[in-house]
This record gives C-alpha cells, sequence and structure tokens, in this order.
C-alpha cells in the first residue's frame, strides 16, 4: 500500500466538491458557511500534497505554509458567519 | 512512504470525507459542530501522514475552534431565500466540480518526484517542521501572513460588532 499525488490531489477534490455541495445546498447561513472549512481543508491537502512530490525547484514546504493559512482563513470565516446569523435572544 | 504511513493517510481521509458528509446532512448545531471536528481530525491526520505536522497541529486548534462555534446552541438559524432550482444547479455543479478535479488528479501521475524531509539547500526540516513554515511565514512570505493576519482582524472585529446585537424574539417574529 502506498500514497501517491494522484491520491492526495483525489481527497482533495473530495473535499472541495464536499464543501461547494455544502455551500450550494444547505438553506441555513451558519452550515452553508460551514462548506467553507472543508473546502480549504481540500485545497490545503492538494498544497502540501504538491509541495511533497512536486517541488522539485522551489522550498517544499510553500504548501504546508499555504495550508496553515488556510486553516486560520477558515477559522475566520466561520466566526463572521455565526456571528452575521446574529445571537438567540433568550428572553 | 512506508505502510503504517499509507494506512493513517487512508484512514484519516476516510474519516474527512465521512465528517463532510455528516455535515452535509446533519442538522442540529451540535451534530454539525461533531461532524467539524471529525473533519478536522480527519486533515490533521492526512497533514501529519505527509510529514506536515506543525500543519496538523494548526489545522487541528483551528477546526477544533470552528466546531465549537459551530456546535453553540445559542446563534439563529438564518433560511437564505434561494429556491430549489438553483439549489440543485448549485448541486449539480459541485459534481461537474469533483469530475473535472478528478480528472486533474488522474492527470496528475506524472510526479514521480521523492519527498526526503530536506530542503535543496541541505536544512534539515523533520517530521514537524515548524522552525521551517515559521522561517517561510515571517521572512519570504510575510506579506501574505500579514494579510491573513489583516483578514482575521476584520472577521474578529465584524464577529464582535454583529455578535453584540441581540434581536429580541417578537421582532423575529414580526418578520416572518
Amino acid at each position: 500500500m502506498s500514497v501517491s499525488l494522484v491520491s492526495v490531489l483525489f481527497v482533495g477534490a473530495v473535499l472541495i466538491a464536499l464543501g461547494a455541495f455544502i455551500a450550494a445546498w444547505k438553506r441555513d447561513l451558519t452550515t452553508a458557511v460551514t462548506g467553507l472549512p472543508v473546502m480549504f481543508a481540500g485545497a490545503g491537502i492538494m498544497f502540501v500534497g504538491v509541495a511533497r512530490w512536486g517541488a522539485a525547484s522551489g522550498a517544499p514546504l510553500i504548501g504546508q505554509e499555504v495550508a496553515v493559512l488556510l486553516a486560520i482563513a477558515a477559522l475566520s470565516a466561520v466566526g463572521l458567519g455565526v456571528a452575521l446569523a446574529g445571537r438567540e435572544s433568550s428572553r | 512512504m512506508d505502510s503504517l504511513h499509507a494506512i493513517g493517510f487512508y484512514v484519516s481521509a476516510a474519516l474527512a470525507g465521512v465528517g463532510g458528509v455528516l455535515l452535509a446532512f446533519l442538522n442540529a448545531h451540535w451534530n454539525r459542530g461533531v461532524a467539524l471536528a471529525i473533519t478536522g481530525l480527519g486533515v490533521a491526520g492526512v497533514y501529519a501522514s505527509l510529514s506536515a505536522g506543525f500543519a496538523a497541529v494548526v489545522v487541528l486548534v483551528c477546526y477544533a475552534a470552528c466546531a465549537l462555534l459551530v456546535a453553540r446552541p445559542d446563534y439563529r438559524t438564518v433560511e437564505l431565500a434561494v429556491g430549489s432550482v438553483w439549489r440543485q444547479v448549485g448541486a449539480v455543479g459541485a459534481a461537474v466540480l469533483f469530475a473535472a478535479l478528478a480528472y486533474a488528479a488522474f492527470r496528475g501521475q506524472f510526479a514521480h518526484a521523492t519527498f526526503t524531509g530536506y530542503e535543496p539547500g541541505g536544512f534539515k526540516v523533520g517530521a514537524f517542521g515548524s522552525v521551517a513554515v515559521a522561517r517561510l511565514l515571517f521572512t519570504h512570505d510575510a506579506l501574505a501572513t500579514e494579510a491573513i493576519g489583516a483578514v482575521v482582524l476584520v472577521a474578529l472585529v465584524g464577529a464582535a460588532v454583529f455578535w453584540r446585537r441581540e434581536r429580541p424574539r417578537d421582532e423575529r417574529e414580526g418578520r416572518r
């Protein structure tokens, strides 16, 4: 059993498409926003995989760097989405 | 990559996929939070099996925070006024996107480079790689890091402003 660049890109494709499906299909704003972290996770996996297998000339860590930045951006997007939905009153 | 790492990669990928599917079809706040946490755990496992330990830790922390936010019981449910036809078009578009990306992934089999754990200059990266990634973040790509920092700042300020506006129940009901 081995892992190749094709496997990594395929997993990333599944997550990106799944995130796009969640964002398009769900009626609720906050649920639709949760599609963004899934899409960003897929993109991050692709970046890390390409950096690991395909970085012949550049720095191989550039993909990990982008994955870190995408995770932080995903957290920001979810936080802003939940806050935009607003707080339920207890009254 | 040895068999242990390969098994870890595929198990983690399956975990991330299952979490994403659960996220798409579960409705309760708590269940969605758990599904997002499962997705984050799977993605972190994928990163760890690809020798991206620092990214795995960051993803674990960020997605745990996302899960806690989504699992909160006290935010409102905002229904978007989008017709069923457009939602179905979006779902079909996601399927087309998956087909295109899967084809592109299949065509990526030309790459046969092997990862040695070292940068081209001979600098040892290691399995975790936090120092090397931090060096990239704060020296080579400082502008991108500052841009993400600005995005986080704007998101936090916006979230604080919107979260402070508590909408009374009668106003919400009058709107329906």
